[in-house]
């Protein structure tokens, strides 16, 4: 079909009244804020190092009000930013004065069919109340990123979220069916097929962890997965993070696969011990390790003796296995929490999420202490060991600027020791706004411009969350039309 | 052979408008798409491990690889690479993944979209680009690997691929005979989906195929378990309960495999899990229609596979183009089908996104043209 051209994207500080009024008219007069004090609390998301204040939020109730919202905007040529709870740890929800197209109103589960393993979900719902309307059913929604309690699962599927069981069970994209989605120009389209095999490009894997470039989700269908019969969660503790780092790589190695394998470090324990969250971590231990088996009953206590012994070849001072669910919650929740736990210490954080083959682990945690003893900062180190996905954090005073510059001077020279390991920049948070300063740093022109050629499929006009993911320097547009670029500043992304 | 020299080819086939028929090792030059292409690009010679690495369970492989190099070299360190399509294992990774083609490992382990942490392919515009790496976990720009995974070329001529592999474990192949009527095919998915542990694979064999690999009963019921000792005990006891499973011979994955090498046509169905005997049903209608056939098909992934013979006789494109094209309540997609039979298989290629990513990354329409039916 024919698509009629539209405008250059106009920055939407100072949006029309008539496009308010316009938007008022589809979604009520409540669920439009205009205010600076009601949109400020949306100038953030999860990592609080960044804010841009929206120009407008709007807040759609049904599937109707969000594509007639899109449409709105496509009609005027405005710039819109998707965004669910606002727990994104990239600063990739933020509007910067342009449109917030909040979407957790749209929190219904459409359909849940257990004898098929399928749920089919509004983007607003909460990724824990899916597994827990599953539940009766004797299944769960597999990915459990540590913000489930809260994140929404459009906002899931737009960062390709992970979790600590994506080890065993997969990311965000290995659970996604179909999706129906309205596309930045207003249009209704479907992805995937939840009735069987479709023959033809994977939109459905390009769209997964599109960071809302692609258009806004209004239904997703997800793969539910058959709650494990038996769980055995077990802490082992080492007085050395290295000689924890080689018990990862010897599980793995092992065959067993477990359903998570997370490291706690020193700094990090002693934080989530010293806070509501105490899980009972061992205090003057180097670093834990939080692994989880699961499965059938038969043979679980077999690899759990396997694991044990594994780590304790390996060093391990203790390996305690958790006698009751209740136990088992709480050394969970030391882990879950501790980003909250590290709240308590300085009001701001900063929080990566590179990746690195598991095998370079050991070396990638001794530079990332030596750049820290440097710059004489403190890094907690709290993160997915079984699948090299780092998280290390610095908690800061963002006002002191001195010490502002050593964290992100740090922060820098550890992201520059992950890529040079092999690795790369984020493994599950997204590009966002954080760590587009890298993507030069993994991906070559070309590769970066066929990612700008994607995007362009799917919104020609850069219109859906602007100014994230890609830079802009990479787009065939920057280099062959100067008209186009007069729309985005130099340094931002297309 | 390097990637240079694939840019080179695409460079020239675009200058002189002489579009290219992507060949990995040739494999898939018999399933009848209808390509228009002048001039063929061979990838065979793009072939060897570039990378592997024991410790991190991952290898990077030249496109022409074969599965069977990539299966050697990864037993060596107890490695594998859960990925079985039809076939024998010479055929080449870079088309295994250009086709998404998968067999009854999928069950357990995924499609190639789930096996792959890089690619690096030469798009229409003559550029390398690389999309993801050689890592677990990746959310680094936009989803390159899955967008060219499936997509038969068109996207652009992958030329090399990170994969991750797996640990082997201790496993067991198990075989029981099941009664070819609707509530035993139904009662035997039920089953299978109701086990404590998901088995690695599961594939229902029709009559005429089970009969001619040798498997006991007129349908049957072939599984391959995995696990610790006292697992696999108990996987096989939980399955004697379903049905009178016997071991089988490992040998018999590749009797399957093998299967549909001497049929000419070759499309499956698909459907919702729950919905498996009705999708069996069909399939069998569906192959009776195109003259009788074999049939087999994964109830724990809901697809099932029709492989119809060679046929003689002048209208044998015909049936089979009504056979693919009967109705049925799940979804049709074709492997291998006579030429004129391509147009019965309903695809989703020809929608506008598609049409717009296919002129994005191959503006010239130079790279397998028509391959992917309604597209051109």
């Amino acid at each position: 079909m024919a698509v009629h051209p539209l405008p250059a994207p106009v920055p939407a500080r100072g949006l029309d009244p008539a496009l308010i009024t316009r938007l008022s008219a589809i979604v009520g007069d409540r669920r439009v804020l205009v205010a600076q004090r009601e949109l400020e609390v949306y100038g953030s998301d999860g990592l609080p190092s960044y804010h841009r204040r929206p120009a407008c939020a709007v807040f759609p109730g049904t599937r109707e009000q969000v594509v007639a919202v899109v449409r709105a905007l496509a009609e005027a040529g405005v710039p819109f930013v998707p965004r669910g709870a606002g727990t994104g740890l990239s600063g990739g929800a933020l509007a910067d004065s342009t449109v917030l197209l909040g979407l957790n109103r749209l929190n219904r589960i459409l359909s849940l069919d257990p004898d098929a393993r399928l749920a089919t979900v509004e983007p607003g719902v909460v990724n824990v109340a899916l597994s827990r309307a599953a539940a009766p059913y004797g299944l769960h929604y597999a990915p459990d990123p540590s913000s489930q309690a809260a994140c929404t699962v459009g906002g899931n599927v737009a960062e390709n979220a992970g979790g600590p069981h994506c080890l065993k069970y997969g990311v965000t994209t290995n659970h996604v069916v179909a999706l129906t989605v309205v596309l930045p120009d207003g249009r209704v389209t479907t992805l995937g097929d939840p009735d069987g095999e479709v023959d033809g490009y994977d939109l459905v894997g390009a769209f997964v962890g599109s960071e809302g470039c692609f258009g806004v989700v209004l239904d997703v269908t997800l793969r539910l997965t058959p709650m494990p019969q038996a769980v055995r969660t077990l802490l082992a503790d080492f007085t050395s993070l290295d000689a924890a780092a080689h018990a990862v790589a010897a599980i793995v190695a092992s065959g067993i696969v477990p359903a998570a394998l997370e490291m706690l470090d020193a700094p990090t324990i002693r934080m989530v011990e010293a806070s509501i969250y105490a899980a009972g971590y061992p205090v003057d231990a180097a670093g834990v390790l939080l692994i989880e088996l699961d499965g059938a009953l038969a043979g679980l206590e077999e690899d759990v003796l396997a694991v044990e012994t594994v780590c304790r070849a390996h060093g391990a001072r203790a390996v305690r296995v958790a006698r009751d669910e209740a136990e088992r919650a709480r050394l969970w929740q030391g882990r879950k929490k501790a980003f909250g736990a590290m709240g308590r210490l300085s009001p701001h954080l900063v929080v990566q999420d590179a990746v690195v083959p598991r095998s370079r682990l050991p070396a990638v945690l001794g530079s990332i202490q030596a750049i820290a003893d440097r710059h004489g900062v403190m890094v907690c180190n709290v993160f997915h060991a079984g699948d090299g996905n780092l998280h290390p954090n610095i908690a800061y005073d963002a006002n002191d600027a001195e010490e502002s510059a050593r964290v992100h001077d740090a922060m820098r020279e550890i992201m520059e020791s992950c890529i040079a390991a092999g690795g790369t920049i984020t493994g599950e948070h997204g590009v966002g706004l954080d760590k587009l300063p890298y993507m030069d740093a993994i991906f070559s022109a070309d590769s970066l411009r066929a990612m700008c050629d994607l995007r362009n499929v799917f919104d020609p006009d850069h219109r859906a969350n602007p100014g994230k993911v890609v830079p802009v320097h990479a787009c065939r547009e920057w280099h062959m039309a100067p008209a186009a670029r007069r729309a985005v500043e130099p340094g931002g992304a297309c | 052979m390097q990637a240079a020299d694939v840019v080179a080819r695409v460079h020239a086939a675009a200058a002189d408008h002489e579009p290219l028929r992507i060949v990995g090792r040739g494999g898939w030059l018999h399933g009848g798409r209808p390509v228009s292409a002048t001039q063929r690009i061979e990838l065979s010679a793009l072939s060897g491990i570039t990378e592997y690495s024991p410790d991190d369970f991952t290898m990077t492989v030249g496109a022409g690889t074969t599965l069977a190099e990539i299966d050697a070299a990864a037993r060596a360190h107890g490695q594998w690479l859960p990925l079985d399509p039809a076939g024998d294992g010479t055929g080449s990774i870079g088309a295994t993944v250009a086709t998404a083609s998968a067999g009854p490992l999928a069950t357990g382990f995924g499609r190639p979209r789930d096996h792959l942490l890089g690619i690096e392919f030469v798009n229409g515009h003559g550029a390398v680009i690389k999309g993801g790496g050689r890592v677990m976990k990746n959310v680094a720009g936009f989803d390159l690997v899955r967008l060219t995974t499936g997509a038969w070329g068109t996207l652009g001529i992958i030329t090399s691929v990170t994969l991750r592999l797996r640990a082997t474990v201790p496993g067991e192949s198990l075989v029981a005979p099941l009664e070819a009527v609707p509530e035993a095919i139904e009662r035997a998915a039920s089953g299978l989906r109701h086990l404590a542990v998901p088995p690695l694979a599961a594939e229902l064999v029709g009559s005429p195929l089970a009969a001619a690999m040798g498997l006991p009963g007129h349908t049957a019921l072939l599984v391959r378990v995995g696990g610790n000792a006292q697992s696999i005990h108990a996987q096989r006891a939980a399955l004697c309960a379903l049905a009178p499973f016997q071991t089988a011979d490992d040998a018999t994955w590749h009797r399957l495999r093998a299967s549909g090498g001497a049929a000419d046509a070759v499309w499956r169905l698909s459907d919702r899990i729950s919905r498996f005997a009705e999708t069996w049903a069909a399939a069998g209608v569906a192959t009776d229609m195109a003259g009788g056939g074999m049939l087999h098909g994964s109830p724990l992934l809901g697809v099932v596979r029709c492989m119809v013979p060679a046929g003689r006789e002048g209208n044998a494109a015909t049936r089979v183009a009504h056979a693919v094209a009967h109705p049925f309540a799940g979804r049709q997609v074709g492997e291998a089908l006579p030429e004129g039979a391509w147009r019965a298989v309903p695809g989703t290629a020809g929608n506008d996104l598609s049409r717009r990513l296919r002129a994005a990354f191959d503006p010239a329409g130079i790279l397998n043209p028509g391959i992917m039916g309604e597209l051109t």
